[in-house]
């Protein structure tokens, strides 16, 4: 876990330095890193909260971001599965995009469950107060290093380095693409809508181009 | 921001739901494998989502950049995804795209 913890460095800074930019309490940035728990997350509900999206459209906008834990969950829950309940519940708080990275081969090379439970929870809680002290550290920063330097675009540059390097694939660049397009397309929609709108149809288009292009090598 | 409550029922709300995202399979072990097609649209979530968070926070131009004949930060977009798409490296991602856009405002400020 000790490589996730390094690479969550920058990504935790980034995120501190956008809560810092958009204007939020130092107490509402700490309960953002510490509750909320990622990344995305975070800085969703800061860009779309600050420019005036209400409530529900917010909670809504990140719960789609955040369907890819239930991929995360669906793959962890055979190792999670001789643990006792209390165990899992608490685990699953730990599963993160860096945990599940790092601990899904593992524990796929052990066999024995608590081993590998207690090596997540190790991990997971290292990986957690790493994102408080990182994210904290980034909010003072952006308050104290002038707007000049517009230290806020590390926010998107750091979400370019988690994107770009999967378009790889003709189904995921479809994905993206269709959802950029719809994102800029429909910037006039009220309420920040077009955020969630432009992300659900880049999730179908690509969902459909993976379809298609299964149906076509079956011919 | 606004509204003090507000913002706390967003961050509980929002992390509710995200951990019970996370728990979702945990808990429903062995009982439920999940559907075919939710495996295979869930695969896009990070690519789209991610996308369109990003793209609004490139292409708006800020007060101190409105002079520039291109949003310089189009530009250095641009070359910071090229040296993710190559690199896999968050640090060279962020180094790259700073830097060019620190020279594409200073390429600005002297001769735009």
């Amino acid at each position: 876990m000790l490589p996730a913890c390094v690479g969550l460095i920058p990504f935790g800074l980034v995120c501190g330095v956008g809560a810092a930019a958009a204007g939020v309490g130092f107490l509402g940035a700490l309960g953002m890193s510490a509750i909320i728990f990622s990344g995305a997350a975070q800085i969703l509900v800061v860009q779309l909260y600050t420019d005036g999206a209400p409530v529900a459209v917010v909670v809504l906008t990140c719960f789609v971001a955040g369907l890819r834990f239930l991929m995360y969950s669906a793959a962890m829950a055979p190792y999670f599965r001789p643990l006792p309940a209390r165990w899992q519940n608490g685990l699953a708080f730990l599963l993160t995009d860096q945990a599940f990275a790092a601990s899904v081969r593992r524990f796929s090379a052990t066999h024995d469950p608590r081993g590998g439970a207690l090596h997540f929870l190790g991990g997971g809680s290292a990986l957690w107060l790493m994102w408080q002290i990182t994210n904290a550290i980034g909010f003072l920063a952006g308050h104290v290093i002038p707007a000049s330097w517009s230290l806020e675009f590390a926010v998107p540059l750091c979400f370019i380095g988690l994107v770009a390097p999967v378009l790889r694939d003709v189904p995921v660049i479809v994905a993206a693409v269709t959802a950029g397009g719809f994102v800029l397309a429909l910037a006039a929609l009220p309420m920040k809508l077009n955020l969630i709108v432009a992300g659900v149809i880049g999730i179908l288009a690509g969902t459909l181009t993976d379809l298609a292009r299964e149906r076509w090598k079956a011919r | 921001m606004e509204g003090a409550l507000n913002v706390w029922f967003v961050i509980l709300a929002v992390g509710a739901l995200n951990y019970l995202s996370r728990l979702s399979f945990i808990a429903a072990f062995g009982r439920r494998s999940m559907p075919a097609w939710l495996a295979r649209s869930l695969r896009f979530v990070p690519a789209a989502m991610l996308t369109a968070l990003v793209l609004p926070m490139v292409v708006a131009v800020p007060a101190a950049d409105a002079t520039a004949w291109v949003n310089p930060r189009v530009l250095a977009a641009i070359a910071a995804a090229a040296v993710a798409f190559y690199t896999h490296s968050t640090l060279k991602t962020l180094a790259v795209g700073m830097l060019a856009l620190w020279s594409l405002q200073w390429l600005a400020g002297a001769f735009g």
